[in-house]
């Protein structure tokens, strides 16, 4: 069973907003006017060190947006993805503040929580409705994943800075870089042991 | 000709070659720039990463509050206190003092009124005081069960209902939760300023608390009455929670419900926060008040019914009050 992921690599993040318009593109059917799955942060913006990375869902093996739901609207599938039901979610905004990448979105913003339902990255693998329906479509936008194909954002990558698929094989890239690179530090957290 | 040609020569020697050096000199010195710019961002990538996870925030083109901020510091925290302590301490708070109250009445039985009814009735309440005291209760009343199964109803009702009910079982009480809050509000607001009056603390309610109110039916408490005005101690301390608490719930709610604010995630999961614990006390307090009216205190239920109450139960749970409105002649009797 695979575990999805995304890996933004930062030295190779050149801001382009290419994933962010390619998942806008991509998604359309099921994007309200104003929202966007996939937001590209620099920071250090114009000064020494700067670096870019693309945010969208994480797919939170232990997420808080699915701890915090009131209506229990979230569920994981078997490829570790962290999806939900828009016919369950109640547009409380609670996923929101539970979210440490802020990549839950909401397409209104009117008085007495009339947010509308929730919208978020799906790693392009379409929702709970059944496969390639008008109903996915509409709701949750593409199901690339069903047909054996990477999310777009990724895909459409022009550095390949964006990573996306199984976290083995994603990992196994990264680490290659890493090596080659012989640059420690270059995302967070992740210290790898290469070279001398 | 010579002279300008060999000048001519010279310049093309050497020309060429202080600018090659000037050239090499300054990609030299643009090298040395350039190495001690990617030392420093080295040097700096641990720092960087270490900013962006203490919620550091960059430039980003999305619009909207927080876009720029990379990781959210405060999700997770706030997500771990609802799950772990808020949620059961709702749990308990519901089921526990229920069940204790249950428990205490059938080891301890009601509060009879010592000398029977009087079937006299006297002035207690006005019509403003019932009605604001209805609307707020049952707006209460409506959000508590609503509020109740936004917080607890995942785990003891959804298991239990099918997907489509359920959807519907949590949208409904969220809509509802949302315009009722509004109701509940404005007669918060009417009741705190109507009744604070009334509801001063005065020595005489310490006593009141050495004796548990005068409830307990056995032991050295048998049979106490404690001195108490239009209001006793327990009633008092009631009303200052509800205005505390209520003032509380109130502010965090509308900061909740108005996603036009436009707040930063971390006010709103604060609201998300002080709006949890608030109800859990309100809650709590509205168990026990339920309680006393309609079982424990006999003869008190029929003060929010009419608006008058028995003479002999004024006599016996606010005798200070009765003998004031005695006393100066504000005593009503009912027709």
């Amino acid at each position: 069973m695979a575990v999805m992921k995304f890996l933004c690599d930062t030295k190779r993040c050149i801001e382009c907003n290419g994933c962010v318009t390619a998942c806008k593109n991509e998604n359309d059917s099921a994007l309200e006017w104003g929202i966007q799955r996939r937001r590209v942060v620099t920071i250090n913006d114009g000064e020494p060190g700067e670096a870019s990375i693309s945010v969208a869902c994480m797919h939170c093996t232990d997420a808080p947006c699915q701890a915090v739901c009131p209506a229990n609207c979230f569920y994981k599938t078997e490829d570790g993805l962290t999806l939900h039901n828009k016919d369950t979610c109640i547009g409380c905004g609670y996923c929101l503040y539970a979210c440490p990448f802020g990549a839950p979105q909401f397409p209104k913003k009117g008085a007495f929580g009339s947010r509308g339902k929730m919208d978020k990255c799906t790693f392009c693998a379409g929702g709970p409705e059944e496969t390639h329906s008008d109903a996915e479509r509409q709701k949750y936008g593409s199901n690339r994943l069903a047909e054996g194909k990477l999310p777009m954002c990724a895909e459409l990558c022009a550095t390949k800075s964006l990573l996306a698929g199984d976290a083995d094989i994603v990992s196994s890239i990264y680490r290659e870089r890493i090596a080659a690179r012989g640059n420690p530090n270059a995302i967070w957290g992740y210290t790898p042991k290469t070279g001398a | 000709m010579l002279l300008k040609s060999l000048r001519g020569l010279f310049a093309l020697l050497v020309l060429p070659f202080v600018l090659t050096m000037g050239l090499g000199l300054s990609t030299s010195a643009l090298a040395v720039d350039d190495q001690t710019s990617q030392q420093m961002a080295n040097t700096n990538d641990a720092d960087l990463w270490r900013a962006v996870q203490s919620g550091d925030s960059g430039y980003t083109t999305k619009k909207g509050v927080d876009s720029g901020v990379l990781i959210n510091v405060s999700a997770i925290e706030g997500t771990e206190i609802k799950n772990q302590y808020l949620t059961p301490a709702m749990a308990l708070a519901v089921l526990g003092v229920f069940g204790a109250f249950v428990v205490f009445y059938f080891v301890n039985g009601p509060s009879k009124l010592s000398k029977g009814y009087s079937g006299k009735m006297v002035l207690r309440w006005s019509k403003a005081d019932l009605w604001i005291h209805w609307v707020l209760a049952i707006s209460c009343l409506g959000l508590i069960f609503t509020g109740i199964n936004i917080m607890l109803g995942k785990h003891i009702l959804q298991p239990y209902v099918g997907e489509g009910i359920w959807a519907g079982l949590i949208y409904g009480s969220k809509t509802i939760h949302d315009y009722v809050g509004p109701v509940f509000i404005l007669s918060w607001i009417l009741c705190v300023v109507k009744w604070m009056p009334l509801q001063t603390f005065k020595m005489y309610d310490l006593k009141w608390f050495l004796v548990v109110g005068g409830y307990i039916n056995f032991g050295p408490f048998k049979g106490k009455h404690p001195d108490s005005g239009f209001a006793n101690a327990g009633e008092k301390m009631w009303f200052w929670t509800l205005t505390l608490f209520g003032l509380f719930i109130s502010v965090s709610g509308m900061m909740l419900v108005l996603p036009g604010l436009d707040l930063p995630r971390e006010a709103s999961f604060a609201a998300l926060l002080i709006h949890a614990i608030s109800a859990i006390i309100i809650i709590a307090f509205t168990i026990v008040h339920i309680w006393m009216a309609t079982v424990l205190s006999e003869g008190g239920m029929e003060c929010m019914k009419s608006g008058y109450c028995d003479e002999n139960w004024a006599v016996q749970h606010h005798n200070l009050w009765y003998d004031e409105i005695k006393a100066n002649g504000t005593l009503e009797y009912k027709d």
